[in-house]
C-alpha cells in the first residue's frame, strides 16, 4: 500500500517529547510524524509508553520537553477541549461513551464545537435552537448511516454491547469533523467479526472522509493489514519507523517483542 | 417509548415534548384542571398548592445542577433566599414584576457563580462540603451586614405584587401567578434536555474525561450548571417574597435545602418529571399527615400535641424510606414503567 499524499507536510507532529512521572521516564525523546491521509499505527510492548504518547497528543499530559505541532501550529500547551475544537478527535481504550444518553445523543455531543446555541437558547428552545437541532440531527443521521447504527439510534448506550458502544464512540469522534482521528486500542476486547467491521470503518474514514488516523493497537494482524506507517516504541524510545513489512523484518523490533537474543 | 403506529417525518416532530395526541390531551386536561382548581378548593389548599409550585421551581433548578450535570448542591435554599432578598430590596424602588423576576434570577445566578468557581474544581464529597459552606455562610453574611442593606435579623417587608396596575394579594390571585411561572419553568426545564447545552451537562455528568476530549469545556459547564440551577432558584425566591410578603433569613435554612434535595431524589434526579413527582409526593404526604394529626388531636385523645407532631414526622420519614426502598431510581422511573405497561397492554412484549 502506498502512502496517500505523502508529499505534503505532516498533519500532526510530535518532536522530541520527554515525559516523566517522578523517577520514571515514560517518554525519552519520542518523535512521530503523521502524514495526511495515512493510517499511522503505534505499537510496542506493554508499558512502552504508547498511551502516554497519545495522552500527550490529545493534551492530557503535558510533556516536560518537546513540542506537538498540529496543522502547522504549536499546540503543546493547549487544553484538551481546545485541541478538539482545533480538529483532533479521539476514541478511547475501553468504554468511554455517555451511558445515559441514546446513540444519537452521543453522536450529537460530538458536534459541540460546531454548534452555537447556549444556555439561554436552550431554555427558550423555540427558534434558533430548534433550527440548529434539526440541522445537526440530519448530520447525525448521516454518521448513523455510515456506521450502520440505524436500528439503535434511540437505544440508550449504557444498554448496548461492548462492540456497539465502541462504534458509538467512533461516531462521536467522527462528529467532530476532525482533521485527524486518534484511536487508543480500538480492537481490544472485540470478537473477530467486530474487528473486521471496525477495520473496514477505519479504512473508510481514511478513504471516504480523508481523515488520517493514529492508532495504538495490540492486534498485529490488524496493524499489519491496515496501516500505512508503523512506529514501534520500546521503553519510551522509538526503535523503528516504516511500512508494515519493513518494521516486521526489523531486528530491533523482533528483539523488543521476543526478548533480545 | 412511544406507541406503535406513531412516526415522525421531521426531526422537530421527533423532538417535540408531547409526541402523541393522547399526551397532548392529557397535558391540556391537567392544565385546565389546575386553572379550575381554585373554584373547588379553599384558601388553605390554594396556599399549599402555591407553596408547592414555588418549591417545584426551585427543585427544577436542583434537577439541572444535580441531576443533569451531576454536581451536588446543598445550598439551593440559600439561593432561593438570595432571589427573595433581591426581590424585596428592589421592590422598594417600584420595580415592575416582569423586571424583578429576571433580576432576581440573574443576581442569584451571579452569586452562585462565586461559589461555583471553587466548587467546579472539586468533586463528590468535597463539592458537597463546598456548597454546604455556601448555605452556612448565607445567614452569617446577611446577619453581619448592616440591617439597612439586607434586613439583618429583622427582615425586609415586600411591596405587594402588582401586575398591570392590579395588586395581587388574595390566595387565588397568587395561585394563578405562580401557576403561570411554574408552567414556564416546566417548559424551560424540559427544553434543556433537547439542546446542545443540556447534552453538554449530561456529558459532564456521565464522563467528564471523555467530555473534555470531545471539546466540552468541563470547568465552564460545571459553573454554568450552577448558574442555570440558580436562575430557577432566583425565580422561586421572587415568588416566595411576594407570597410571604416578608423576607427573613430564617426562611432559607439548610433544612429546606436538604428537603429540596430529598424531593428530587424521591422523584428521580434525571428528569423534570422526577422533580414534579417528588415535590407532589412529599407535599401530599406531609399535608396528609398534618391533617391526620390534627384530626386525632381534635378527636379528644389523651395524647399530647407534641407526641402527635413527632409521630407525623416519623411517618413522613417512613414514607420517604419506603419510596426509596421500592423505587431507588425515583418515582419517575415507576412512572415510565407504568406508562410502558399501559401502552403495551394487553401484550406483555413489544
Amino acid at each position: 500500500m502506498t502512502m496517500a499524499g505523502s508529499s505534503h507536510a505532516p498533519v500532526l507532529e510530535a518532536n522530541a517529547l520527554r515525559l516523566r512521572f517522578g523517577a520514571v521516564e515514560v517518554l525519552k525523546d519520542v518523535s512521530i510524524s503523521v502524514a495526511p491521509g495515512a493510517i499511522h499505527a503505534i505499537i510496542g510492548p506493554n508499558g512502552a509508553g504508547k498511551s502516554s504518547l497519545l495522552n500527550c497528543l490529545s493534551g492530557f499530559y503535558r510533556p516536560q520537553a518537546g513540542s506537538v505541532t498540529f496543522d502547522g501550529r504549536d499546540i503543546t500547551g493547549l487544553r484538551p477541549h481546545l485541541r478538539a475544537a482545533a480538529g483532533i478527535a479521539r476514541t478511547f481504550q475501553g468504554i468511554q461513551t455517555y451511558p445515559s444518553m441514546t446513540a444519537r445523543e452521543n453522536i450529537l455531543t460530538g458536534f459541540h464545537n460546531r454548534m452555537r446555541t447556549g444556555m439561554f437558547d436552550a431554555l427558550v428552545y423555540w427558534g434558533r435552537t430548534r433550527a440548529e437541532e434539526e440541522a445537526f440531527a440530519a448530520e447525525a443521521e448521516a454518521i448513523i448511516e455510515f456506521l450502520e447504527l440505524e436500528e439503535l439510534r434511540h437505544a440508550v448506550v449504557g444498554d448496548l454491547s461492548y462492540g456497539l458502544r465502541k462504534r458509538v464512540d467512533l461516531g462521536r469522534a467522527i462528529a467532530l469533523n476532525p482533521k485527524i482521528l486518534i484511536m487508543d486500542e480500538p480492537m481490544a476486547g472485540m470478537n473477530p467479526e467486530e474487528k473486521g467491521d471496525l477495520a473496514r470503518f477505519i479504512l473508510d474514514i481514511r478513504d471516504a472522509k480523508k481523515i488520517p488516523v493514529v492508532l495504538v493497537e495490540h492486534d498485529m494482524e490488524v496493524v499489519m493489514d491496515i496501516s500505512d506507517t508503523v512506529t514501534v516504541i520500546d521503553f519510551g524510545e522509538v526503535i523503528a519507523v516504516g511500512a508494515p513489512a519493513e518494521v516486521r523484518a526489523n531486528e530491533a523490533v523482533i528483539a523488543a517483542y521476543l526478548g533480545a537474543g | 417509548m412511544i406507541p406503535t403506529g406513531i412516526y415522525f417525518d421531521t426531526y422537530a416532530g421527533e423532538a417535540s415534548l408531547l409526541k402523541t395526541a393522547r399526551a397532548r390531551v392529557w397535558t391540556a386536561l391537567l392544565v385546565l384542571g389546575l386553572i379550575a382548581a381554585p373554584f373547588a378548593s379553599g384558601a388553605y389548599l390554594l396556599g399549599v398548592a402555591t407553596q408547592m409550585f414555588i418549591i417545584l421551581i426551585a427543585v427544577y433548578g436542583l434537577h439541572v445542577t444535580v441531576g443533569m450535570a451531576g454536581q451536588i448542591n446543598i445550598a439551593q435554599s440559600a439561593f432561593v433566599g438570595i432571589g427573595a432578598l433581591t426581590t424585596a430590596r428592589f421592590g422598594e424602588y417600584g420595580l415592575p414584576f416582569w423586571a424583578a423576576i429576571p433580576l432576581a434570577a440573574l443576581v442569584t445566578g451571579a452569586v452562585s457563580v462565586v461559589f461555583a468557581l471553587p466548587a467546579a474544581r472539586v468533586k463528590g464529597f468535597y463539592l458537597a462540603l463546598t456548597t454546604l459552606a455556601a448555605q452556612a455562610l448565607f445567614p452569617i453574611v446577611i446577619l453581619g451586614l448592616p440591617e439597612t442593606w439586607l434586613g439583618g435579623l429583622v427582615g425586609i417587608p415586600v411591596e405587594p405584587l402588582t401586575v398591570g396596575g392590579y395588586v395581587l394579594s388574595t390566595p387565588k390571585q397568587l395561585y394563578y401567578f405562580t401557576l403561570c411561572l411554574v408552567l414556564v419553568a416546566t417548559y424551560a426545564a424540559f427544553n434543556l434536555h433537547r439542546s446542545r447545552f443540556g447534552r453538554a451537562l449530561k456529558a459532564v455528568r456521565d464522563n467528564d474525561v471523555a467530555a473534555e476530549v470531545m471539546g466540552i469545556n468541563v470547568l465552564s459547564y460545571k459553573i454554568q450548571a450552577f448558574f442555570v440551577g440558580s436562575l430557577f432558584a432566583g425565580v422561586a425566591g421572587a415568588c416566595m417574597a411576594w407570597v410571604l410578603q416578608f423576607v427573613t433569613v430564617e426562611s432559607f435554612t439548610l433544612f429546606a435545602s436538604v428537603w429540596y434535595l430529598g424531593m428530587l431524589i424521591v422523584g428521580g434526579i434525571y428528569s423534570p418529571i422526577g422533580a414534579i413527582l417528588g415535590v407532589l409526593f412529599i407535599t401530599v404526604v406531609q399535608e396528609g399527615l398534618h391533617e391526620f394529626g390534627a384530626a386525632i388531636l381534635n378527636s379528644g385523645t389523651h395524647e399530647a400535641g407534641g407526641t402527635i407532631f413527632a409521630a407525623t414526622n416519623v411517618a413522613l420519614g417512613a414514607c420517604i424510606l419506603l419510596a426509596l426502598i421500592f423505587e431507588p431510581r425515583g418515582l419517575a422511573h415507576r412512572w415510565r414503567v407504568l406508562k410502558t405497561v399501559f401502552q403495551l397492554w394487553p401484550f406483555p412484549h413489544r
